[in-house]
């Protein structure tokens, strides 16, 4: 028995279902003719109706996020501390706790959640493929045995050493699973399944080197489970240009992996560069996730997990899939950073592991939606 | 006169095609066996106290000098039989997952069997349990993995491409876990929990060989009578559905029995990977289309080529102690790259 609400909602569901059919196939394929027609028929499509109240939500949730990064940890510190430590008229321990040490965290925290949203964004978009993101594709495992192989041979102490190392290291691995990519177009489990491999090999070397040397285990192991902590504000400062010319690049090809999302083909007839735009996504994957590796180490699940969040409530137009990912990767990140901060007090999680937790759920979920 | 009616119509036939598969795979599998002993022996006779080939094989059996009996006996030997029985039960088992799942990716390491028997040994590592519980903690690992991956992935009935993406969850998850105990332990702990989740056949005891051994025994043969139906889950779903077949409780009982294989494997050697993805691959080349035959032949190709990286590992590198995962990670992944290359291909959608 169905009851008349239902059939109502499933009435009033049929162009809604349409709308978002439209605007998942073709979304906005840049043609004015289509654009022109949607607007004639339908008006405002659902999604677009939400993209105000998410941005102003999302926004909000991402400043408590950023206040209670400040104020919580081992040492709690009232708001109000925190906030006469940020403009300079506070002294003491609490002070020097907030801005010596979570002041750089958290600025570490919304940069390294920004470029992991936007490079997992940006690699769904360009592979096609749900389940591309730096951890799936072996980018953190490359970097991690870069930065391995670097504190083996050189002998390196400091996480600010390690930078350039992890850099390459993952420029190296996502140059591979591109090139992989690339030949298993459009299998999502095969992709998935190749950058798993890719990172099982990657791993099993990594481990044979801590093996070898109890030094490089000693110093890799707390780098490698990926960690925003006891890192000065100058490990940003190198990625930064890396940063920026990776975001400005993900933002300026992202209407054109809207074109892309309805096919090689079909993008082709449009009058889209293909091989270029894919070639300047994935230089925008590598400088993203390259510099957020490197500073923060490998952190799993944020570039997975924020695509698909906003995807969800925005619909999949890559335009403001991006500055959405720019808003909810930093909220994850921070939003695990502080809950490994508080779960086991005094002492705490590192951010990787929390994310992986999370995120382990996560995918197991996207696998089921993904494999019908 | 039956006797020559019986036989006439098959005696040209024999004649005219001297090498059947049947007949080739025989073949293979008596030079595995041949390899097999000669590997044995080999590192039977080349350890750190060299001893011939006569003296080694009898303190095998516990005559000679007491000193090469206790060196063969109780360091060299469980060593080998460890191998064997780990790369045979890693080799048929990942046979059994590839045919399940029609994908040649996958594997119990893929999979994330392997990785949560990690999970269970460096656990009881953390707790502090004796050497000898460790192993058990690797079986248990193995199993809750599969656990989870069953909640997670039946929906209806199990779903080839559902199970392999959901084994990338499980396998993250428990990674994380296995991570977590890493960074937490001290370093001499954090050396074994590494061992252990490399895969090495260093330090086995006769107790935890035996036990696995008598186990994977009885699974294989547990394998080889299911293995008519899978032979019949081969034909797709749909024509062993009308052939009378369940094929979701058929396929649980597959699945089931790959990952006792799989978890035991890794209860004596830990995750060893890439011996689980290979082997069938390399069977599939040398002897065709699998049939019983090959999946014996399966079983002995993994036990030498564990055997083999594992005296690689010992002999022919020049660093000291390095885990036989790393070597067959090595060697394996080369062999990947040509396979995903070759499987880039456009395939036929409808069986991937």
């Amino acid at each position: 028995m169905e009851s008349p609400v239902y059939t109502q909602l499933t009435e009033l569901g049929v162009p809604n279902l349409i709308c978002r059919l439209v605007s998942t196939n073709s979304s906005d394929a840049p043609t004015r003719g289509l654009r022109a027609r949607g607007l004639r028929t339908g008006g405002l499509r659902p999604e677009r109706l939400r993209r105000i109240p998410f941005f102003v939500v999302g926004g909000a949730a991402l400043a408590l996020c950023v206040a209670l990064s400040l104020a919580m940890g081992a040492r709690p510190v009232p708001l109000s501390t925190v906030v006469g430590a940020l403009f300079g008229d506070a002294s003491g321990a609490d002070a020097v706790a907030v801005t010596g040490l979570r002041l750089p965290r958290t600025v570490i925290g919304l940069a390294v959640g920004a470029a992991l949203g936007v490079a997992g964004a940006v690699a769904q978009g360009v592979t096609r493929n749900p389940l591309a993101s730096p951890t799936t594709l072996g980018i953190n495992a490359g970097a991690g045995f870069a930065v391995v192989v670097a504190i083996y041979a050189l002998h390196l102490t400091q996480p600010v050493e390690y930078l350039w190392f992890a850099f390459a290291g993952a420029a190296g691995a996502a140059l591979f699973a591109q090139a992989l990519a690339r030949k298993s177009d459009l299998d999502p489990v095969r992709l998935a399944l190749g950058g798993t491999v890719l990172q099982l090999v990657l791993l099993s070397w990594t481990a044979a080197l801590m093996l070898l040397s109890q030094r490089t285990l000693d110093e890799a192991r707390f780098w490698l489970a990926g960690s925003m902590a006891g890192r000065p504000l100058d490990v940003v400062w190198p990625v930064l240009p890396t940063l920026v010319i990776g975001l400005v690049l993900a933002f300026a090809v992202s209407p054109a992996l809207n074109a892309l999302a309805i096919g090689d083909d079909s993008a082709q007839a449009l009058g889209v560069p293909v091989a270029r735009i894919r070639l300047a996504g994935g230089v925008a994957v590598i400088l993203l996730a390259g510099s957020a590796v490197a500073v923060a180490g490998p952190v799993a699940f944020v570039g997975l997990a924020a695509p698909h969040i906003v995807r969800a409530l925005l619909g999949s137009d890559h335009r403001v899939l991006l500055p959405g990912c720019l808003v909810v990767g930093p909220l994850l990140l921070l939003a695990a950073d502080v809950l490994g901060r508080v779960v086991i007090r005094p002492s705490e999680l590192e951010v990787g592991i929390v994310t992986a937790f999370l995120g382990a759920p996560l995918l197991a979920l996207l696998a089921r939606k993904a494999a019908r | 006169m039956t006797d020559t009616l019986r036989t006439a119509p098959s005696a040209p036939a024999v004649r005219t095609k001297l090498v059947t598969p049947a007949r080739r795979t025989a073949l293979l599998c008596g030079s595995a066996v041949v390899v097999l002993v000669v590997l044995a022996t080999f590192s039977l006779t080349h350890s750190d106290i060299p001893m011939s080939v006569s003296v080694a094989l009898r303190a095998l059996v516990g005559s000679g000098d007491g000193g090469s009996v206790l060196v063969v006996q109780e360091f060299l030997a469980p060593r080998v039989a460890a191998g064997i029985v780990a790369g045979a039960g890693l080799g048929v088992a990942g046979s059994l997952l590839q045919r399940l799942f029609r994908n040649p990716l996958a594997s119990p390491d893929v999979m994330g069997i392997t990785g949560g028997a990690s999970f269970g040994a460096v656990s009881l590592l953390a707790a502090g349990a004796s050497q000898l519980l460790i192993p058990l903690g690797a079986l248990a690992g193995g199993l809750l993995a599969a656990l989870l991956l069953g909640v997670f992935a039946w929906r209806s009935g199990l779903g080839v491409t559902r199970l392999v993406l959901v084994g990338l969850a499980v396998q993250a998850g428990l990674a994380a876990a296995v991570n977590f105990m890493v960074v937490r332990f001290p370093t001499e702990l954090a050396g074994a929990a590494l061992q252990w989740t490399t895969g090495s056949l260093y330090g086995r005891t006769w107790t935890e060989v035996w036990a696995a051994a008598g186990a994977t025994v009885l699974v294989l043969a547990v394998a080889c009578c299911l293995h008519r139906r899978l032979a019949v889950l081969d034909l797709g779903d749909e024509s062993a559905g009308a052939l009378g077949m369940n094929t979701s409780v058929v396929r649980l009982q597959l699945l089931v029995t790959a990952i006792v294989l799989a978890s035991l494997a890794a209860s004596v050697s830990g995750p060893v990977g890439f011996v689980a993805l290979a082997v069938p691959h390399l069977v599939r080349f040398l002897a065709g289309p699998p049939t019983l035959g090959t999946l014996t032949l399966t079983g002995l190709t993994g036990a030498v080529l564990l055997l083999g990286s594992d005296l690689v590992v010992q002999h022919l590198l020049p660093v000291e102690g390095l885990p036989v995962g790393a070597a067959t990670a090595t060697l394996g992944a080369p062999f990947l790259l040509a396979l995903m290359i070759r499987q880039g291909r456009p395939v036929d959608r409808s069986t991937a």
